[in-house]
Order: C-alpha cells, then structure tokens, then sequence
C-alpha cells in the first residue's frame, strides 16, 4: 500500500477566516499521527480536511489516492473513519439499533453489530436508547462502529476527553488494530501525554502551520 | 450497500424515529385542526360560505402547517450526523429519496386525518366521486411538500434560524401545489375537466425531484 | 393488578345496566330515538369536567406538595379527560349530524368551547410527552394544568351566556325539566361512566408506577457497562 495521505501546501479557510495555511502533511501505512494545539488552532478543521469533507481553498493533496476536491474522494470515503468531538448518534435510536443502522447504510452484515458491542462491553445496555445513554457509553457505540466498518485512516477528534480508563484503553486498541492492518491514524488533542502514549509522531499546529512538537 | 437498498433504510428508520417521537401525530397535526377550527369563528356564523370555502381552507391549512411535517427531519439534523452518512458512503440522493418517501407517508396521514376534520367541521358540498381524485392530488402534494421540504433543509442546514427560513423558502414555491391541489376539486364542482391541474401536481413534482437528485451531492457539500 | 380487575368488572356490570336505561328510557318526540345519545354524550361531557378539575386539583397539589403521587393523578386524569372529551364530541356531532342536518354548528359556542378546551389537553400530554425528565414534566405540566381548567366552566355556562343551538342545561339546582325516567337514565349512566373513569384511573396510575421503577432500574447503567474485551477487538 502506496502513501495513504498526500498534503502539499493547503491552505484552508472558515467563514472567510484562514485557519490553515501551508500545510505539509504525508501520512504513510501503520503510522500513529498526534497533532496538539490549543483550542482554535485548527486541529479539528485539519482532520476534516483528512478525512475529504473539507475542500483546500489552495494547494493540492491525496487521501487513499484521490484528489482533494474532486468527485474522486466520494468512493474512498467509505475507507475512512472519524471520530468527532461530539458523538453522531440516532437519539431516538436504541444503541443496537445506531450501530445496525450503520451497518445496514454500509452495506456491513449487520450481525457483526452484536459480537462488536460485546467486545466493548455494551451488550446488557444496547437497547437503552442514545439520548438515555451517557457519553462514555456513546462514545464505546461509535468504537464499535469503527470496529465494523474498519477504516483504513482512522480520524479521532479529542479521543480521551470525558472517558473512563477502561474506555481509553480501548481507544488505544482500536488504533492499534488500525495500524497493524497497515491503515494509519491521526489523532489531534491538546493533552500531549495521551498523544505521546500513542503516536509514532508528534506534530502541533502554530499560527495555522504544522511544525513538529517539541 | 445499494442506492435502493440505502433509500429503504433511510426511510425505515425516519419512520422508527418518526414513530418514536410523535411530532407529526402528537402536535403538527392536533395544532392544524385547531387552525381548521379558528379560520370560521373569524367568518362569523356564515354556514354557506364555510361550506363553500371548506376544501380552499383544507388545502391552505394543509400545506402551511405541512411544512411543519416536511420541516421535521431538518430540525433534528446536526453536522456530525451529516458527516458520519457522508464517511458511510451513504449517496446524498438516496438520503434525498429515502427522506421524501418517509415524509411523504406521514404527510399522507397527516392530510388525511386533518380531511376528515374538515368534512366533519365544515359539511362542505364535495362533488361526485371525489375520493379518487382527492386521494390522487393528497399523495401529489405530500410527495412535492416532502420534497421541497427536504430541499430546503439542505439549503438552510446549520443555519441559527433555519426553521422560519426553510418555512419562508418553501411557502413561495408551493404555490403551484396549492393551486393545482384546490382547483381540481373546483374544477370537479363545475364539472370541467381536471386533467390539466393534475398535470401541474406531477409536473412539479417531478421537476422537484430531479432538482433533488441532481443537486444532493453540492448540497452537501455546500453544507459543510 | 386483582383491584383493577375487580373495578373492571364493575364498571362492565355498570355499563350494561346504564344500556340498559338508555334503551328503555322514553324518547323526546321530535328526536325519536337519537334521544337516547344523550346518555353517551351528556356522561362522557360530565366525565370530562370531572377529569379536567381533578387534573388541576392534582397539579395543584403537586405545586405545593412535590409528591409524584399527584403529578400521576393529573396525568392520568388528563388523559381520561381528553377522551371522555373525543366521545362527546363525536356523540354530540353525531346527534346534532342526526337531529339539527349539521355535525357541526358554529353558533353554537359550547361546541366551539369544548372543541377548544379539547385541544388545550391534548397540548397539555404532548407538553408531557415532549419532556423527558421527570420533575420537569411533572413541574411544567402541573403549571399547565392549573391554568386550563378554567375552560370548563367556560364549556358548562357557554349555553346560559350566548343564545345557542345547543340545549341548556336540564338538571339544574331549582329543578329538573326532562321526563323523570330519562332523567333516572341520564343518572344511571352518569353513575356508570363515573365507575369506568375510576377503573381506568387506578389502572393507569398502577402503569405509571411499574413505568417510574423500570426506569429508576434502567439509570442504573454502571453496573451494566462491562468492561472491553481488548483481546478480542482485532476479532471484530
């Protein structure tokens, strides 16, 4: 597997506002990215623009091969994976029936859904619905989705904030998985010590640039 | 996973949450019939004008708080939401399809149930065999509202005011649904042919749809 | 659940005596025998009232007590009230579809008051459907309850303060001014419907209770969250 992330000078903006600028990024298989910053600094609009939900307003870049900006990222999005910063949950929903509704979107034989909130160990708390469930128990339904849908870059937005140490040593293990099935991850956070526990390599944005971590 | 096979899910599950929720039912629908009962106390006690202008009032009633209905899945959308379907590989148009399918059943219910408060509060003089063409022009207006309905969150998606600009938006273009909906049972009064209103129904509504198919994918994208 | 059953029963026994009278009851002359809708209609009406006014007593009481008790007494007296209300709404517009060619008059304000008060209840549960949160719900729907109930003397004295269609009332302190057997049927009903209110008051009650301690169970979630299989995530 060839590079999986390609950024070469990409420059986006939000609301007419520049947030990133010259940004280099080349993100190769079984690596574990971390990008720290303070809060605004753009971390959050990095991963978008990784993930392909976000055009460059400038420059150019690859993920999984496909041009940023084209109708060529539409097929490769299925391939990657984001963990938000707030969780994307059916309220009204049971959280079976959020993960089933994943699968069955993802075209994923939706059994699988059962054997992965048993291993996250929501399987005597799935039929509680999303909106009666706490955040921990939201987050473990969205690992779960990632378990199943096993993406091949893995985004995650703040990962360990609100979570209990079993919860996060589970986050660990999914990126684990990831990078030993030969995908990559980037996780942004602006708590070094859970970045340094996991990454391969350690970057921080600065003034809406990429420079590495000291 | 299929486009088809995407549009049955997303319809079954809107109507799961739909079902749970009970927006429709529970208040858009009880807060219509109470308009249906308001509009006449404001007429005066005129019995023949408020049975003439019965259908006029159902179908004006109808599409205002319909919106209301066609506007629901809007008002639960979120970024995150819109994100995770896009990552899942899930096609804007059949997000598109599916909830217009979804919405236009409830739409369905929705008009019917409010009908028959209608016939029953204002005894309106209804012509010969007016169910068939009145089922026919129900569905075409549930399908073109849904539609419009489902557009228009797109547009105002994440917007702070996005309820009333959606109902702003849509309120114009409806229009022509108004027009053809209520001139086909007048038309049936005065024994003239309705083929020409029905037209206008499926013209629009086919128009609508294309719009929405055509225009999922930079809808989204412009979302975001 | 035996108390509820036995008050079922009761009700049931009440319901085919109350037929019963309103089959062998004299009928008005003009009316003929769509009098005897009356003994659904005027029932239900006063059931409603009933209904309604130990909704606000109960919200009321809630308001100073903080008792969960009387929050279910006015959701489940709620919930009554709005359908004693449809019956009589749907007898009455039956009757007047039967006796006046309209199912609905609109001079008549005790049908516009009624339709009004109807809908101002089935407000008042979607207002509990809609919040999830129990002291909330209860705290909300408690303030509601207290301000609708003034629509029901609206309804009751609506036929006495505007010239109407709709008969005035017939049973009144100075004296009755129906026949006496129709008057003993209307009673009998009203007894009847009374006994079905209460059934299905306690009933409801009983469901609201056996709701709160399932849900009290379902908080507990701690317990309930395992923790990860880590060595079987690369499994999945």
């Amino acid at each position: 597997m060839g590079r999986l992330v390609d950024l070469n000078q990409i420059a986006v903006s939000l609301g007419g506002l520049p947030v990133l600028r010259d940004i280099e990024l080349a993100l190769d298989p079984g690596e574990t990215l971390g990008v720290s910053g303070p809060n605004g600094a753009g971390k959050t609009t990095l991963l978008r623009v990784v993930a392909t939900l976000l055009a460059p307003a400038t420059g150019s870049g690859t993920v999984l091969g496909a041009e940023l900006g084209t109708a060529a990222v539409y097929p490769v999005r299925r391939r990657i994976g984001l963990l938000a910063h707030r969780p994307a949950l059916i309220p009204e929903l049971t959280l079976a029936e959020n993960l089933r509704h994943a699968a069955n979107l993802s075209g994923i034989d939706s059994r699988k859904t059962e054997t992965a909130l048993r291993v996250v160990g929501l399987d005597e708390v799935s039929s509680r619905t999303a909106a009666a469930s706490s955040f921990g128990m939201l987050r473990r339904t969205e690992v779960a989705r990632l378990l199943i849908t096993s993406p091949t870059i893995l985004l995650l937005d703040e990962p360990f904030t609100g979570l209990d140490m079993e919860a996060q040593e589970l986050i660990g293990a999914l990126v684990s998985r990831t990078t030993s099935e030969g995908g990559s991850v980037v996780m942004v956070s602006h708590e070094l010590g859970h970045l340094a526990a996991h990454a391969s390599r350690l970057l921080t944005i600065s003034q809406g640039r990429l420079e590495p971590a000291l | 996973m299929s486009f088809w096979s995407q549009v049955v899910e997303i319809t079954r599950v809107d109507l799961k949450v739909e079902r749970r929720l009970g927006d429709t039912m529970r208040i858009v629908l009880p807060f219509a019939v109470v308009a249906l009962l308001v509009f006449p106390l404001t007429l005066g006690v005129d019995l023949s004008a408020i049975s003439r202008l019965g259908p006029a009032v159902f179908w004006a009633i109808g599409i205002l708080f319909g919106m209301q209905v066609a506007l629901r899945q809007a008002a639960h959308d979120d970024p995150e939401r819109r994100d995770l379907y896009a990552l899942l590989g899930v096609d804007p148009a059949a997000r598109f399809v599916g909830r217009t399918l979804s919405g236009g059943v409830l739409m369905l219910g929705f008009l019917g149930v409010l009908l028959v408060a209608m016939i029953a509060l204002y005894s309106p003089e209804l012509p010969d065999s007016w169910f068939g063409p009145l089922l026919l022009t129900s569905i075409l207006v549930a399908v073109g509202l849904t539609e419009l309905g489902t557009l228009a969150g797109e547009v105002t998606a994440d917007l702070h005011n996005r309820t009333a600009l959606a109902s702003l938006i849509i309120a114009p273009l409806a229009l022509p649904l108004v027009i053809g909906a209520s001139s086909t049972l007048e038309a049936m009064t005065r024994d003239a042919g309705i083929l020409p209103w029905i037209l206008i129904l499926v013209a629009t509504d086919l128009a609508l749809a294309v719009a929405g198919v055509g225009l999922a994918r930079p809808l989204e994208e412009a979302s975001r | 659940m035996t108390r509820v059953r036995v008050l079922l029963a009761i009700a049931a026994a009440g319901m085919v005596v109350g037929l019963w009278f309103a089959l062998t009851a004299p009928t008005d002359t003009l009316q003929g025998e769509f009098t005897r809708i009356i003994n659904i209609h005027a029932p239900s009406m006063w059931l409603a009232f009933l209904a309604f006014g130990l909704t606000a007593l109960g919200s009321a009481a809630w308001l100073i007590r903080r008792q969960t008790r009387w929050d279910r007494l006015a959701e489940g007296s709620a919930e009554l009230g709005v359908m004693f209300t449809a019956i009589g709404l749907f007898s009455g517009m039956v009757w007047g579809q039967a006796v006046w060619g309209r199912a609905w008059d609109w001079g008549d304000p005790r049908l516009s008051t009624t339709a009004v008060m109807f809908f101002v209840y089935v407000g008042y549960l979607a207002l509990r459907a809609a919040t999830p949160d129990p002291t909330v719900r209860a705290r909300r729907s408690a303030i509601l309850g207290v301000i609708a109930v003034v629509q029901v003397p609206l309804v009751y004295f609506s036929v006495n303060m505007f010239r109407t269609l709709h008969q005035t009332q017939s049973i009144r302190p100075d004296g009755i001014t129906m026949p006496r057997e129709m008057a003993i049927a209307i009673f009998v009903n009203v007894i009847a419907f009374t006994i079905v209110y209460i059934a299905l008051l306690v009933a409801r009650i009983d469901v609201a209770k056996a709701e709160e301690k399932a849900a009290a169970e379902l908080a507990l979630a701690g317990d309930a969250v395992k923790p990860p299989r880590l060595s079987e995530v690369k499994d999945v």
